[in-house]
């Protein structure tokens, strides 16, 4: 509270800074008061020249600023008979930093930002501009295996939270000057920098607009992962389905860019949005165009049949045993009967709890550490598997219903798709409680209509189905191989 | 929003309004697995169903000597379907389910006074199953078959069906009787069984019903007419044939796979004649005689002699329908009717007085394809 009630500094930032280093010293040592981190290092060359190094310690590489800044300058001093030099901040530039950027700023506050970026802030005596030079150099997480996509083909390469590695990956990919990616500084106190990567000629420029609008207008006080820019920029915010992509993998990122997609790429986040996207999208696997054609085509079908199964299984399971026992074959409803003789709550109750049960299992998984990760497996595996349906609380085939639903939706390549289903399970449940199989069909027809009613960034969510592009549908369904593929 | 809102408040309306309350969890149910209808002295229906104990089958939680039945019988008398339908129910604490029925049974008396009467239920009713195969029970009651303990299934109901299609034939069902009743000139030939006091029940052939006069039984074919009976209607899927051949009548049996038959009917100055051929390919499964099939002369003699023994049976059978039972049993009307609709107009209201006197040619041509895998018997 105390903190906040302060005033952080009062000097007003957007002051131009002076000739004098004492003042300019001054009022930069106010900026950055109780900055512990912030150094301020007092340079005297040949007796008369007074340099002022200001950096912030931990983010600036001391190798260089030692070897190519410091000594050239305390041992060998200003050199000597190379022209006329106006100042000594065009003399570092121009000759004695000759591998770094640079550049040069007139005010504070621009002073300020640079040097909390890992930048080395050199002022003179008696110039009003500050000379900044990017010797930042911060730990950074290497490059690792992507750990949310794995594929069983491809690149082991994944994003990491550094931006400028993210986009030397697209870059490495993608050899063309067409590759384009605009920057942009969000958030208040973040600066994220946000990076729309976009290959010029193929991406729709309507859309790219309509992006880039939607960019400018976030007003964030931070971005800390690329989710914050997708819920500013989503078309809508009431949609149990996602609508960008959001991917981990160069490769899939290329692909999308390669499409014409517009990538999002945010600074301290490994994850790179892809938009827009489409349903079919949810249901790809990295791997999908690196594997033969005819497994893919297999694979797919088993996605489509687990994604509906995901969706559908418990809630069917509900209206066909206690709405309509007539569409169960005889001898399967026999069994399911005698399995539930002894159940105590009524069927839709069952598979509530069970799914319950299984919804907190699995979001326990999630967040317990590796090592106690294993205990609720088996405690799940125990308690709700077996245990329950011998103590005669849970009937046997709701345990097979919902686990099979559960696994079902786990099939679904992309993690985040499978939530909307996993979601909508419930719904579609109390539904098919009340009503039966007409309550499920009400609760499919809801779902398809809103499905069909969102077109994220202008582009429909089921196309190429819905609306039909009979070319592309084609490849949906069947992963055709790339040259027939390309001849449709 | 709002216009989400309202939208899923008109479909909860839409949805409420249709009436589809009817959850019932299926503990609450009790599933008929077969019914049984009888007719009894004094004129009244006697329905007897035969309704599964989901806990005698449900393995897991039987645990230990206290297994239960997997069936109960419960029979009742009504005036009609559901009026005895009504009194089961009283015996019973689930309410009764019909749409799993597997087996209508016809009691022997039930047949004789007529089915017409009571078969509406069947198919007006939404909740009851079509596909129930249904038979009649030969000298005997429904009651006593449903009751009786069968061998593999859980309940005898389900065997029913299976039984047919062992006996390589189409499993009849109720839907078929409906077919066959309504059709312009087919009888309903629908299987028979006998009350057996071991097995339960033993197949018995066909009972042929009349469906111009109230669905009446007329009489039965044994098992093997009503084998060829199927075979001209296309009814038999598969069969074995055995006949004996030369001087000490050694046998010989053929299994024939693919079974054809043709029914051409030709006018012969508005006359029709009716030229019945049937066709059969099989493998020889079994020759006690001195023939060997791998050679022509031998093949030739079999395949003869097959086929003239067949073509016998098969007049014998034409014969019977024609002057015992005086009734079209082969469907032959109904074939007159696709082939010459116009003269069926006129042959039809007196077509059973026409079928005793039709000419009838029956040809029957029995090959085989497999000798089997040695030549001559040893």
């Amino acid at each position: 509270m105390n903190s906040a009630n302060q005033k952080p500094t009062n000097i007003d930032p957007n002051l131009p800074l002076s000739r004098h280093l004492v003042d300019n010293e001054h009022m930069l040592k106010t900026m950055f008061e109780r900055c512990s981190d912030v150094i301020f290092r007092d340079v005297t060359l040949q007796g008369d020249t007074k340099l002022l190094f200001i950096y912030v310690d931990g983010m600036i590489d001391k190798d260089i600023i030692q070897s190519v800044i410091l000594k050239p300058l305390i041992y060998e001093g200003i050199p000597q008979g190379v022209g006329p030099i106006d100042s000594i901040a065009q003399m570092c530039d121009q000759q004695l930093f000759a591998v770094l950027q640079t550049k040069k700023v007139n005010t504070f506050r621009d002073a300020a930002d640079d040097i909390l970026k890992g930048h080395l802030a050199i002022l003179a005596d008696g110039e009003p501009t500050v000379l900044l030079t990017d010797v930042s150099d911060y730990e950074t997480r290497s490059i690792e295996e992507p750990s949310t996509e794995s594929a069983l083909r491809g690149t082991r390469e994944s994003f990491t939270e550094s931006l400028r590695t993210n986009t030397t990956m697209l870059r490495r990919i993608i050899v063309t000057p067409n590759l384009k990616m605009e920057s942009y500084n969000i958030g208040k106190l973040t600066q994220t920098e946000v990076v729309l990567a976009y290959i010029d000629g193929l991406v729709s420029t309507s859309m790219l607009d309509e992006i880039r609008s939607r960019v400018e207008r976030i007003d964030l006080q931070g971005v800390l992962e690329s989710g914050y820019i997708e819920e500013s920029i989503e078309d809508t915010h009431y949609s149990p389905f996602p609508q960008m992509l959001s991917s981990e993998r160069p490769d899939v990122v290329s692909a999308g860019l390669m499409e014409g997609r517009v990538a999002v790429l945010v600074n301290g986040s490994p994850i790179t949005l892809v938009v827009p996207m489409t349903f079919w999208d949810g249901l790809q696997a990295p791997d999908d165009y690196y594997e033969r054609f005819m497994y893919i085509t297999m694979n797919r079908w088993i996605r489509y049949l687990f994604a509906l199964f995901a969706i559908l299984f418990p809630s069917v399971y509900i209206a066909l045993t206690t709405y309509h026992p007539e569409m169960v074959p005889p001898k399967l409803m026999l069994s399911i009967t005698g399995l539930r003789e002894q159940a105590p709550f009524p069927t839709v109750i069952e598979v509530f709890i069970m799914e319950f049960m299984f919804e907190g299992l699995r979001e326990a998984g999630i967040r317990l550490p590796q090592q106690i990760g294993p205990l609720v497996s088996i405690v799940g595996a125990l308690v709700i598997g077996q245990a329950a349906v011998q103590a005669g609380i849970i009937s046997a085939p709701i345990v097979i219903v919902v686990s099979a639903a559960g696994i079902s939706s786990f099939v679904i390549p992309r993690y985040r798709f499978g939530y909307p289903m996993r979601m909508l399970r419930f719904p579609l449940l109390v539904l098919s409680g009340i009503f039966g199989l007409f309550g499920t069909a009400i609760g499919m027809i809801a779902i398809l209509s809103h499905l069909i009613h969102l077109t994220p960034f202008g582009s429909p969510y089921l196309q190429p189905v819905a609306p039909t592009k009979k070319n592309r549908a084609k490849n949906v369904f069947l992963r055709l191989p790339r040259k027939r593929a390309s001849k449709s | 929003m709002k216009k989400i809102l309202l939208i899923f408040c008109l479909l909860f309306l839409s949805a409420s309004s249709t009436g589809c309350w009817n959850l019932k969890e299926p503990n609450q149910r009790a599933f008929i697995i077969g019914v049984g209808m009888d007719m009894t002295e004094d004129k009244e229906l006697e329905i007897s169903s035969e309704v599964a104990v989901p806990a005698g089958l449900g393995s897991s939680q039987v645990t230990g000597a206290g297994k239960k039945n997997t069936y109960t019988v419960v029979s009742a008398k009504g005036k009609d379907f559901m009026d005895a339908g009504q009194r089961l129910q009283a015996e019973l604490s689930r309410s009764l389910f019909y749409a799993h029925r597997q087996t209508i049974l016809i009691g022997h008396h039930m047949a004789e006074v007529g089915l017409d009467k009571y078969l509406d239920m069947i198919f007006r009713n939404p909740k009851s199953e079509l596909r129930s195969v249904i038979l009649v029970v030969k000298d005997g009651t429904a009651k006593e078959v449903i009751k009786a303990e069968p061998t593999f299934d859980p309940f005898i109901s389900t065997t029913l069906g299976s039984q047919q299609s062992a006996l390589g034939m189409k499993p009849y069902y109720y839907r078929m009787l409906l077919c066959d009743a309504f059709s312009e000139g087919t009888q309903p030939i629908v299987p028979a069984i006998t009350a057996d006091p071991s097995r339960g029940y033993v197949y018995a052939g066909s009972a042929i019903l009349d469906k111009d006069h109230g669905i009446k039984l007329v009489g039965y074919l044994n098992p093997e007419e009503s084998m060829y009976d199927n075979w001209i209607m296309g009814k038999q899927k598969n069969l074995t044939f055995t006949t004996s051949i030369g001087k000490r009548n050694e046998t010989i049996s053929i299994a024939v796979q693919s079974l054809k038959h043709r029914t051409r009917i030709k006018m012969v100055k508005h006359r029709p004649q009716i030229y019945i051929s049937l066709h059969g390919i099989g493998s020889i499964v079994e020759n006690n005689s001195s023939l060997d099939p791998s050679r022509e002369d031998d093949l030739k003699t079999i395949q003869t002699k097959l086929s003239q023994e067949a073509e016998k049976k098969v007049r014998k059978l034409v014969d019977k329908a024609q002057h015992q039972y005086k009734i079209d049993i082969f469907g032959i009307g109904e074939h007159v009717h696709r082939q010459h609709p116009e003269i069926w107009k006129t042959l039809k209201p007196h077509w059973r007085e026409t079928f005793p006197e039709l000419p009838i040619t029956v040809s029957v041509h029995l090959r085989y394809r497999d000798p089997g895998q040695t030549n001559s018997s040893l």
